[in-house]
């Protein structure tokens, strides 16, 4: 792994990293979800995590997010200690993160609008004419001006999913954690999600995305980590882990889910993920 | 607050005698209105039109009004305006078990119509005629349902038994009222009343839970 | 049959209606009564953590347990003994019914915020809220609209269980129909008018509250 670190200068490299995982570990009784996990995440970087279900993807992001607490290892976010078990650091730390979930959570009872700015308003205090323009702004940004009044449910899941990440970027976070934002998504809706977040991460802005979406990882990735029962079996550029990969879980995982490597999408064949047009 | 647990202990034996009455109550209410909500039930799911409204008038007005209510019509009217001359006892009985007949029709009916269709279909795709597929594949799988509903009737319905005190049924609660009166002790007599009910019933609410959670219906 | 006379219950119309608006009365303090108690108790049965689930339960089973009637009787004649102050009658119902009631109250409660899925507290609490934050402004309105159909059938145990506070003469309905009849001696038509005014309280409750949760239900899913 350091090999990778040496010959490939990481985006943000030179300052200390955003997020950094030391040595974590995240138990479920009898079930080991994470062991001995390590891994930095440094200002401006898209970092791509992939590998089967039940690896410990989404749980590291919760485990980031203070959701939930470690049994080994400690988080530093912005070089502070991430304690879950501490309520209010804990919340200081999950406002100044946004969280996009696979499920969206958006909040039924409310209206879109209100969905965007209740973070503002409850969290951050702002007054509501404040919350509002920034809302308005958010929405107009995501695409979804004309769905400010409506509720989540007479929304598409497409049109849901760009709701909830302009609800969390209402909070101005540093940090954007995406879990899995588009497996719950109809194919053709798939697409309008990626593209936001690939303009967002043109924007600059830092984010850890979980995701099965291999072309995005390859196209908008800057890091790739792969996981596998918990562990990390492999990290570097997208390069290197779609095409140069000496790993042999690496490639057993990406031929599973049809990706043959450079040759294969050169010759133009349409992986599955591909109907997007994400250099849009 | 001086307190003298004497007038309890002495008159353990009527209290008993009460709680018997309650039991004996309950269980020859229930024994009448599981046939009788049966009966209401199936009315209700008859294609016949007059059966299935008079039968749903019957259940919605049972289930609209107080039971005390119920029970003091029951015993004022049917005397003085239909000629007809009940123990006090029977008219406590009666009431209940239209009241309970009328609450369990709806359990019933609701476990017979959760039935999915596709059972029906099935059953009748092997040749069966719709008897068969009712008494062999959906009333058993709508009584596995119906237990858990059927428990939390039997809970109510025990307390519902302390009602028919009103029209002078021996029951716990006359007996309790009745021995507070003569004693003058309230609190301590009250309070025992109310520990009877409660050593007699929070087992029976605990079953009840563990009912329902047995027969979770899965899918 | 003999015949049936309208009017003993003409004559006393007045003192009826306000019979009736006693109900009505007693009816709505019960329920507010009731479901203070149950939004505390379930909320801190769901959230509270094991001993105060348990202790609560215990709370919620015995009313599963006694009689209201025991509950109303208890309240108004040996629980002034205990606080050393006379309850009116109107009291010792609102105390008793709400009480007894609280508890299925609590239950439907704890059922409708553990029936919220458990990503909306992820994505309260991701936006930073806290824990009661979130309760209040996501979960619980969620909960309440869910519960809409079980808080609607409580109304109903409401306004029927008023009926029994009539045990410890509380002039509620039932309770001044019984003079009336004893006065007129004409009970049939009394009863039976009772009996009408009861299931035209109840029984629209049901099918309104049927109405209102289908046009906000999509409120409530998530």
């Amino acid at each position: 792994m350091t090999d990778s670190q040496d010959r490939y200068r990481r985006v943000g490299h030179g300052s200390a990293p955003i997020l950094a995982l030391e040595r974590i570990s995240k138990r479920y009784g009898a079930l080991t979800a994470l062991e001995d996990v390590s891994l930095t995440v440094n200002h401006g970087e898209v970092v791509c995590l992939i590998g089967p279900s039940g690896s410990g993807k989404s749980t590291l992001l919760r485990c980031a997010n203070a959701l939930e607490t470690l049994e080994g290892g400690r988080i530093l976010f912005q070089g502070r200690e991430v304690r879950a078990d501490d309520p209010k650091s804990a919340r200081a730390v999950r406002q100044r993160m946004g969280m996009v979930f696979q499920n969206f959570e958006l909040f039924p009872h409310l209206t879109v609008l209100r969905n965007v700015t209740i973070g503002s308003t409850t969290v951050l205090k702002l007054d509501s004419t404040a919350a509002e323009r920034r809302a308005r702004a958010l929405l107009a940004k995501v695409g979804l001006s004309d769905k400010a009044s409506a509720h989540p449910a007479a929304l598409s899941g497409g049109q849901q999913q760009r709701v909830a990440i302009a609800r969390a970027l209402a909070m101005e976070p540093a940090l954007m954690l995406f879990d899995e934002p588009t497996s719950a998504l109809d194919p053709e809706t798939v697409g309008e999600v990626l593209s936001v977040m690939k303009a967002l991460a043109d924007e600059g802005m830092t984010m850890v995305v979980v995701t099965h979406e291999m072309d995005f990882a390859r196209r908008v990735g800057d890091w790739v980590v792969v996981f596998d029962k918990g562990r990390v079996i492999e990290e570097g550029p997208p390069k290197q882990i779609f095409e140069t990969t000496t790993v042999a879980r690496t490639r057993e995982f990406l031929g599973h889910l049809g990706w043959h490597g450079e040759s294969t999408l050169d010759a133009g064949a349409q992986i599955s993920v591909a109907r997007e047009d994400v250099d849009r | 607050m001086n307190l003298d647990w004497s007038v309890v202990w002495t008159n353990l034996p009527r209290f008993w005698d009460g709680a018997l009455m309650t039991i004996w109550l309950s269980v020859v209410t229930m024994a009448l209105a599981i046939p009788g909500g049966l009966v209401l039930a199936f009315m209700r799911l008859s294609r016949v039109r007059l059966v299935a409204k008079s039968a749903t008038a019957f259940v919605e007005f049972f289930r609209a009004t107080p039971l005390i209510l119920q029970i003091y019509w029951t015993y004022y009217v049917l005397p003085a305006y239909f000629d007809i001359q009940l123990s006090q006892l029977t008219t406590a009985v009666v009431g209940l078990v239209c009241n309970i007949s009328a609450f369990n029709s709806e359990t019933f009916r609701a476990g017979i119509v959760s039935i999915r269709l596709g059972q029906w279909n099935a059953g009748r795709a092997i040749g069966m005629t719709d008897a068969q597929v009712m008494g062999r594949i959906v009333l058993p799988q709508a009584i596995m349902r119906v237990l858990p509903a059927l428990a939390s009737t039997w809970v109510s319905l025990f307390k519902d038994t302390s009602l028919v005190s009103i029209i002078s049924v021996a029951d716990l609660s006359y007996v309790a009222l009745k021995i507070r009166t003569e004693s003058f002790r309230i609190f301590e007599v009250l309070t025992a009343m109310a520990a009877i009910y409660w050593m007699m019933g929070y087992p029976q609410a605990k079953l009840v839970d563990w009912l329902h959670r047995r027969y979770k219906v899965a899918e | 049959m003999p015949s049936v006379v309208l009017s003993p219950i003409t004559g006393s119309w007045q003192f009826l209606l306000q019979a009736l608006w006693t109900t009505v009365v007693l009816s709505a303090l019960s329920m507010a009564l009731a479901f203070a108690i149950g939004v505390v108790v379930g909320a801190l049965r769901t959230y509270g953590g094991r001993l105060l689930d348990f202790t609560l339960g215990f709370y919620v089973d015995s009313m599963r347990a006694i009689p209201l009637l025991v509950v109303l009787v208890w309240t108004f004649f040996a629980f002034p003994l205990v606080i050393g102050h006379s309850l009116n009658v109107m009291t010792a119902g609102v105390i008793g019914l709400g009480t007894h009631l609280g508890a299925y109250m609590a239950e439907t409660i704890r059922a409708g915020l553990t029936s919220v899925r458990r990503g909306q507290m992820w994505a309260a609490l991701a936006l930073g809220m806290s824990r009661v934050q979130a309760i209040r402004t996501i979960i619980l309105p969620q909960a309440l609209v869910r519960m809409l159909p079980a808080l609607g059938s409580l109304f109903v145990f409401a306004v029927k269980d008023s009926a029994i506070a009539s045990v410890i003469a509380v002039p509620e309905l039932l309770r001044q129909t019984q003079v009336v009849a004893g006065n007129t001696f004409r009970p049939f038509e009394l009863y039976t008018a009772a009996m009408l005014v009861y299931f035209l309280l109840c029984f629209p409750v049901a099918r309104g509250v049927d109405r209102i949760y289908r046009r906000l239900a999509h409120l409530g899913s998530s």
